[in-house]
């Protein structure tokens, strides 16, 4: 673990609260760090204990996160961006711009009709034409992590057209 | 970092056990040429064996495998002694024997004898570990094949498979029969198209484990522990086994596309075999090892394509059917096993190596991933035909698909094994 002043700061907070000697309102935990020095450290005694190894801190996650971004749909056997994914797509490119430490894995899904196989290429096909598409928005290849998932992770566990439409898609998660 | 376990001392291993059993076996010379898979099956009598025993070993568990062994081979028609001969034909086998357990050490001495003359045409004494009895009679069933067609029998082959556990896939591992079923991964990952090694001893499979999406990994069954072959960016899949072991085929979109690729064996050296901007992806090979089958959408649709093992040649394998995927060269050379969609289900077909003779196996419901036996005579598939999905088996001569049994859970992709056994060979004779 890297032991930078922030951590050590939450570390110590943490260790405090725990203790029932802290006076801290929120739970430091969970809280969304800004990047500037944190709160947490100004209710830090002046004389700290030794650090207490604790988790790191779930604090470094921008305020949009992946699930921000619109899922895209496709047709059938289709790995072609429609107007609709374009639009969804547009707004997403604009998301990204503005959250410039926003990076994601991109997740080609297909329907569960063909074999594992050739699904699991065209869900490539499927991340690869997504990325490619918020590339020429602009958005460095770098923020993207690409994985095809094929048929095995469906969005709706139906078997009927309607789940069919649901699952040939390209979802963003955490990467 | 990867393995190379131990290829030749198992074949070593099953020449010297085979090379031992022809030589004490008293053989008669009866054989039956086979071709191409299905023939017309031999009406033969299974007579219960003699002697006593106990437990999972008792005598009349043997008598039931070595039948089921018998029937399941395609090459006879068997008739239990022990159930009613009363309207059965006059047989040309019968198999009899006598059996022991001792110990820990299960005995049988087995008999394969002509009808009605009951001349000896193989008289052999097994042993084995109690707890490995199935496998001894396994070999004995396929002695029994061997001397009348001259070719050994499946019955100790195994089929890999995969397990759907919620949003999670396993691999697994059973005898051909479906006793035994054990997994192989614990990852809660995903796991796909597991294929086997020439010699029956290590199986490729895709997996996400490490979560940085589909890689190659390479495990032996015994072992249980994976050692990575490819895990290039973007797809890693759908890889097989040269015959001869020295190359390994698979899907790789490194440069940007889903193509296929030859690697070594160890995953180095990769060569690209195909050069398309559409999917191409599932390549199987030959038995020659000369010339690969494949999928690719470079029409439109997914449909098979045959080419050298160099790339050279592509040309599409079948125009009688429209999208077909999944193909499966039979290890006889003469037919290659394939998908195709019909309406909203996959049949299952075969055709000639050379496209023509296309024809039905399997319809009605999805059938999917026909995987070949050794000895060319089945096929194991993945089918929701009765309901959930599971795995069947089909013999080539029109008899009834079989069930696999594998305990209730959602079974795919199987893959069977060669015939060679896995070391160590715990069957003596």
């Amino acid at each position: 673990m890297n032991w930078s002043p922030r951590i050590i700061a939450a570390a110590m907070a943490l260790a405090l609260a725990l203790a029932g000697a802290g006076c801290a309102k929120k739970p430091v935990a969970t809280t969304p760090v800004p990047p500037a020095p944190t709160p947490a450290q100004t209710e830090a005694p002046p004389t700290p204990p030794t650090p207490i190894p604790v988790p790191e801190p779930e604090a470094t996650k921008p305020p949009v996160s992946a699930s921000s971004l619109q899922v895209v749909y496709f047709g059938y056997d289709s790995f072609q961006l429609d107007d609709g994914a374009r639009a969804a797509l547009d707004a997403n490119a604009k998301l990204m711009r503005d959250n410039p430490t926003l990076n994601v894995s991109v997740d080609g899904h297909c329907d569960e009709r063909g074999t594992v196989e050739y699904n699991q290429a065209l869900g490539q096909k499927r991340a690869e034409s997504v990325q490619q598409y918020l590339a020429d928005q602009g958005i460095p290849a770098n923020r993207f992590r690409v994985i095809s998932y094929g048929k095995e992770r469906p969005a709706d566990e139906g078997h009927d057209e309607g789940a069919w439409s649901r699952n040939r898609r390209v979802e963003f998660t955490p990467r | 970092m990867r393995a190379r376990p131990w290829p030749v001392a198992a074949s070593l291993l099953a020449l010297a056990a085979v090379a031992l059993g022809l030589a004490r076996a008293q053989s008669a010379d009866v054989r039956i040429n086979v071709k191409s898979g299905a023939i017309a099956r031999l009406p033969l009598r299974c007579e219960a064996f003699q002697g006593q025993g106990s437990g999972p070993a008792s005598s009349r568990d043997a008598d039931d495998v070595l039948a089921a062994d018998l029937q399941n081979s395609a090459v006879f028609n068997v008739e239990r002694a022990w159930v009613s001969a009363a309207n059965d034909p006059q047989p040309q086998f019968v198999t009899s024997g006598r059996w022991s357990v001792s110990g820990s050490t299960a005995r049988l001495n087995g008999e394969l004898r002509d009808f009605p003359g009951r001349r000896a045409i193989l008289v052999q004494e097994y042993s084995s570990p109690v707890a490995d009895w199935r496998r001894l009679v396994h070999r004995f069933a396929d002695d029994c094949v061997q001397q009348i067609t001259g070719e050994r029998g499946i019955a100790e082959s195994r089929i890999a498979f995969v397990v759907r556990e919620g949003q999670n896939k396993e691999l697994w591992v059973m005898d051909y029969d479906g006793h035994g079923a054990r997994p192989l991964t614990a990852d809660r990952s995903i796991v796909q198209s597991p294929s086997w090694s020439p010699e029956g001893s290590l199986l490729l499979f895709t997996s996400w484990r490490g979560g940085n999406g589909p890689a190659i990994w390479v495990m032996s069954p015994e072992q249980r522990k994976p050692y990575l072959v490819s895990g290039r960016p973007g797809l890693n899949t759908s890889a097989s086994y040269s015959p001869d072991g020295q190359r390994v085929a698979c899907t790789l979109s490194q440069d940007g596309n889903a193509e296929v690729y030859s690697l070594d064996a160890r995953g180095g050296s990769p060569q690209r075999l195909t050069n398309h901007r559409a999917i191409d992806t599932s390549p199987c090979w030959a038995p020659t090892g000369r010339e690969l089958a494949f999928t690719s959408d470079r029409s439109g649709s997914p449909q098979i394509y045959l080419m050298d093992s160099d790339g050279g040649s592509v040309r599409r394998l079948t125009f009688d059917v429209d999208y077909t995927d999944s193909p499966a060269w039979s290890p006889r050379g003469d037919r290659i096993a394939f998908v195709t969609r019909v309406g909203g289900g996959f049949d299952i077909w075969t055709c000639r190596a050379d496209g023509t003779g296309a024809q039905p196996v399997l319809t009605g419901g999805n059938n999917e991933n026909p995987r070949w036996s050794a000895d060319g005579r089945h096929l194991v598939f993945a089918s929701n035909r009765d309901g959930g999905y599971g795995l069947w088996v089909t013999d080539l001569d029109g008899a009834l698909p079989r069930k696999l049994n594998t305990g209730g859970r959602r079974a795919l992709s199987p893959a069977w094994s060669p015939r060679a056994r896995p070391s160590p060979d715990t069957v003596s004779k």
